[in-house]
């Protein structure tokens, strides 16, 4: 509305700007009668130029501040829509029930919801406002070509019916073909990304030829349309050009004879030929508008068609907040549900589960048994029949009941990227249940989000807040949650895992401080036992600031302090400029690039005839083979000119760097003597100074301090295992270990270990862990019912413990435990045997496993 | 001891005599230096050898298991390479090697001595002779045993 109000009002404004060059030129230049009377002032002819000139620049300025308030206006507006449909296709995404994911894939919908719907939302923002505001301007200009003259009226807009003809003919061939460029460039996608899952495959195949064939053609494909695509809008361009040019023609010809004829003044004919050229553009832009409509509406269908299948949950599904508690037995009443594929299926499925008991349902894959498991987790909609628990039938509850008191663990399990404790929880995260502690000037932030939110149509949920559902563990805080998180973890045997997990991450000692004065505690003790022990002393060398750590590099050596930042490379340290300071200062930096140029000597002499395939340089040197001509040159240089002095300071950088990176325990090159050795010792303490605290960049060893940036296991050690004894890393690792355990510390490094990052989708993890750390965030929901499939499910000794271990953790409450084997089945008290998309009549484990037999 | 100072141990091994100092000399920086204690253990017999072992300093008793426990059979001194049967080809370990006293030594991996080996061919011609000469040496041993033992 306020985009056509503000439209509008750039009418009247364009029309004095088309008439007032006329006034100027017709009144003020050529006219008579001097001085003339406005508003009660008088001008003379100068004056009145002036006036009029004046007023045509104040009116450019408001034409064009209109202009770009319009386009303000709109881009938000587009933005705004572009959000809301984006949501809204994502929405519809997790609404798809399950059997729809069979059918598309992440490939395709990806660049939908990204790339396909931008133009879309762009458009929106012109729908209103482009046809309006042109359109008008384009009245506005025939207007008041007319009012010069209707025959130059005429003429001017005598090939328009003609264009408005032709045009949209063409055009639907156009739209045609980019409709299929549409779907083209989807399947690219989708290959592309299936390329990319299946890379493996790939290679251990040899199908590289194969796939890149495939994607080659499709590109074919795509050049083919699009050349077409190219071909018709020139074309098309052409013709419009034409058309248009013929007018001016007409102009010349008719304008220039009624002037002769003196029925028009040469100035009107100037301002008519002026309008027109004016004319011209708006004409344009409403035929590319034209243009883009259609181009639009193919994008817009070919991409909601994909979101509209016929069966969609309605949105309510996702976004209800009941309150109804799931109680009673589990009842499956002739259940029949089809998923699409032999295998997939279950016909007339009836049992009952009564509450607080465990069974097993059995049945090989494609009995139909992960169905019937997604059939009682309410994660699939039975076809026919009813799946009940208690009175209350599973197909009318929404997700804020189904996903909050029935935890299921499927045959495949998916880890978030994110830490362990985030995948712990992820299970507890329904809805922001604490909101964040914000200042004043975040609260405006968040209510400038809010009301955005509100215009778009999308949810106020705030990621910021505090999501732990805490009342379904009756946890008092989240200090609880990961003490009840860190239990379940041990029960189902994670806990050596995650430990080792948080040996490796750092601590944020502010969080922590009582932590970290416990791993300094043993930081002493170790220090002391290292002491005393002579065959310890032998395996480590501690940090001590008087003495040289020959296990470390030299650069640890030098400043004595690690990164802050800890994927900070070494050789560039050099480049930081306290570093290069304190260097130049203490006069390392000559010795160190001498040291570099050796270094770099002998990695050439000993490399340069070697391979790039042996892999001995990449293992071995401090250079990479496409680093290895780089120091050759310099290497050259030092050798040929007065040394090492002579280089350029970036070339003595990078010496250094190579310098910095040698340890001198393990790389034996000989450059380093005791000399520089204690220069470079007494040069840390120079370079704290010059740091005076600063923790930004780098934070100094302290045998006092938890140094942040280092992992916990490197705290607690505070030194190096030397290099130059076998196996020492592995024995002083026994040590730490069993300090750990003797100071109790073991259960607060497990609980780092929650905040390890377990990569993308969990790929730092073990198949094992990764399933574990599933099972863990099943069994923290704390649900009525729980139902787990395919896990923990094999005969190994392993396994078994596990499941007695989580049938004694779901003591009184339902379990439905799917498993391929039927000897798993005995374990339980009652079980359901699936074959062939039915179920066998409810027995004790005993029987079932003669009938099994038997069959057999 | 440097590089250099480990390049003239290695020229003293046999096995490497023939070989250049600059391959010498990689060798020995892809190689780790190890300080082993009295009575320390470099391998054991039975298991999976992945690396051989220069003495660049001390001695090591070779112990091979016996029906009445493990039994010394031979000592090696400095500049003796022993292990190298297991990374040329796929055997265990057919001694345990116990450092006699402090001990300094070059392991050489498995993997890196065939790269390296791959990388010079000169060098496999080089090991192969002196394998070969060994090989001559038992030979001429064999035949003598084997003559004496006819002859009584």
């Amino acid at each position: 509305m306020v985009i056509l109000l503000i439209t509008v009002a750039a009418y009247p404004i364009s029309y004095i700007l088309l008439e007032l060059p006329k006034q100027i030129v017709n009144d003020a230049i050529q006219g008579e009668a001097f001085p003339r009377e406005f508003y009660g002032f008088e001008f003379d002819q100068i004056s009145y130029l002036v006036l009029l000139c004046m007023s045509f620049l104040g009116l450019v300025v408001v034409s064009n501040g209109i202009k770009l308030i319009l386009n303000i206006y709109k881009g938000r507006l587009g933005e705004r829509m572009l959000r809301r449909l984006r949501f809204e296709l994502f929405q519809r995404v997790l609404r798809f029930r399950l059997p729809h994911f069979k059918k598309v894939s992440s490939g395709e919908i990806i660049p939908m919801i990204t790339s396909e719907v931008e133009d879309v939302g762009g458009f929106i923002g012109e729908a209103v406002a482009l046809p309006a505001y042109q359109g008008g301007m384009l009245v506005v200009q025939i207007g008041f070509i007319f009012m010069q003259d209707p025959l130059l009226g005429l003429a001017a807009i005598s090939s328009y019916p003609m264009q408005a003809y032709i045009i949209p003919k063409l055009q639907r061939r156009v739209v045609l073909l980019s409709r299929q460029r549409v779907r083209n460039v989807r399947v690219i996608a989708d290959k592309i990304g299936e390329s990319i899952g299946g890379v493996s495959e790939i290679h251990a195949n040899d199908a590289s030829a194969w796939h890149s064939a495939d994607l080659s053609d499709r590109f074919y494909a795509n050049y083919k349309i699009r050349y077409k695509i190219f071909n018709w809008k020139y074309f098309i361009k052409f013709l419009n050009n034409f058309m248009n040019q013929l007018t001016p023609f007409l102009f010349y010809m008719i304008g220039g004879w009624l002037v002769i004829e003196g029925e028009l003044s040469i100035g009107a004919l100037l301002a008519v030929i002026a309008a027109y050229k004016d004319l011209a553009g708006p004409w344009k832009e409403l035929l590319a508008y034209y243009q883009m409509v259609a181009d639009v509406d193919v994008k817009y269908q070919t991409v909601v068609e994909n979101f509209d299948p016929p069966d969609i949950y309605p949105a309510s599904r996702l976004t209800l907040d009941e309150d109804v508690t799931l109680a009673g037995d589990l009842t499956m009443k002739k259940v029949s549900f089809s998923g699409g594929a032999a295998g997939q299926e279950v016909f007339e499925v009836s049992f009952k589960v009564e509450e607080g008991s465990h069974v097993a349902v059995v049945g090989p894959d494609g009995s139909g048994r992960a169905e019937v498991m997604q059939l009682a987790a309410g994660l699939l909609g039975a076809g026919s029949g009813r799946v009940t628990i208690g009175e209350t039938n599973l197909d009318t509850l929404s997700e804020s009941v189904l996903g909050r008191q029935i935890a299921y663990v499927g045959a495949a399990v998916h880890v978030w990227t994110g830490t362990v404790r985030d995948n712990v929880f992820y299970g507890l995260r329904h809805r922001p249940l604490r909101p964040p502690e914000r200042g004043a000037e975040a609260e405006a932030h968040n209510t400038r989000r809010l009301n955005e939110a509100h215009l778009t149509a999308n949810p106020d949920y705030d990621i910021e807040a505090g999501w732990e559902d805490l009342e379904a563990v009756g946890c008092a805080d989240l200090a609880e949650l990961d003490v009840r998180a860190l239990a379940l973890i041990e029960k189902v045997g994670l806990a050596s895992d995650v430990f080792r997990m948080g040996l490796q991450s750092p601590l944020d000692a502010q969080r922590y401080p009582e932590f970290a004065e416990r791993i300094l505690a043993v930081r002493r003790a170790l220090a002391d036992r290292v002491t005393e022990d002579a065959h310890l002393s032998q395996l480590v060398e501690l940090w001590r600031i008087d003495s040289f750590n020959n296990s470390a590099s030299i650069a640890e050596n030098l400043l004595f302090a690690v990164p802050a930042d800890p994927s900070m490379a070494i050789d560039s340290l050099v480049d930081d400029e306290d570093v290069y300071a304190t260097l130049k200062e203490s006069g390392l930096e000559t010795s160190l690039t001498d040291i570099g140029a050796r270094i770099a000597e002998t990695m050439v002499e000993l490399f340069a005839n070697i391979s790039d395939g042996s892999g001995l340089l990449g293992d071995y040197s401090f250079i990479t083979q496409d680093e290895l001509p780089e120091f050759e040159r310099i290497s050259r240089l030092v050798k040929s000119g007065s040394g090492a002095a002579a280089l350029q300071t970036a070339d003595r950088k990078r010496l250094i760097g190579l310098a910095f990176k040698l340890i001198p325990a393990r790389h034996r090159l000989g450059v380093l003597d005791d000399e520089t050795r204690s220069r470079i010792v007494s040069a840390r303490a120079a370079f704290h100074k010059r740091l005076a605290g600063d923790t930004r960049r780098f934070v100094t060893f302290d045998s006092d301090c938890f140094i942040a940036p280092m992992s916990i296991e490197d705290n607690l050690l505070f030194g190096r295992p030397r290099v130059d004894r076998r196996d020492a890393r592995e024995r002083i690792d026994k040590v730490i270990r069993s300090l750990v355990d003797e100071m109790d510390l073991r259960q607060p490094i497990t609980r780092a270990g929650l905040d390890f990052h377990v990569g993308v989708s969990g790929s730092r993890l073990s198949a094992g862990q990764r399933r574990r750390v599933a099972l863990v965030r099943a069994l923290m929901k704390n649900a009525a019912v729980t139902i787990i499939d395919e896990t923990a499910a094999s005969m190994s000794e392993d396994d078994k413990a596990l499941r007695a271990i989580i049938r004694e953790e779901l003591t009184g409450r339902t379990l439905l435990f799917g498993a391929t084997n039927l000897s798993v089945a005995a374990e339980f008290g009652g079980s359901i045997v699936m074959d062939q998309g039915r179920a066998n009549p409810q027995g004790d484990g005993n029987r079932l496993m003669a009938a099994g037999s038997a069959g057999n | 001891m440097t590089l250099d100072a480990e390049v003239d141990a290695l020229r003293r091994v046999p096995l490497f005599r023939g070989i250049d100092a600059t391959k010498l000399r990689l060798l020995a920086f892809i190689s780790e230096r190890t300080r082993f204690a009295d009575g320390e253990r470099l391998c054991s017999q039975g298991e999976e050898g992945d690396s051989a072992f220069i003495i660049l300093d001390g001695a090591a008793d070779i112990r091979v298991n016996t029906p009445d426990g493990e039994k010394t059979v031979a000592q090696l001194g400095q500049y003796s390479i022993v292990g190298e049967i297991a990374i040329l080809c796929d055997v265990p370990r057919t001694a345990t090697v116990v450092a006699a006293g402090e001990m300094d030594v070059l392991t050489v991996s498995k993997d890196d001595f065939l790269r390296l080996l791959k990388e010079f061919p000169d060098m496999s011609l080089e090991v192969m002779r002196t394998l070969a000469q060994r090989l001559e040496r038992t030979t001429q041993d064999l035949v003598a045993l084997k003559s004496s033992a006819e002859k009584s």
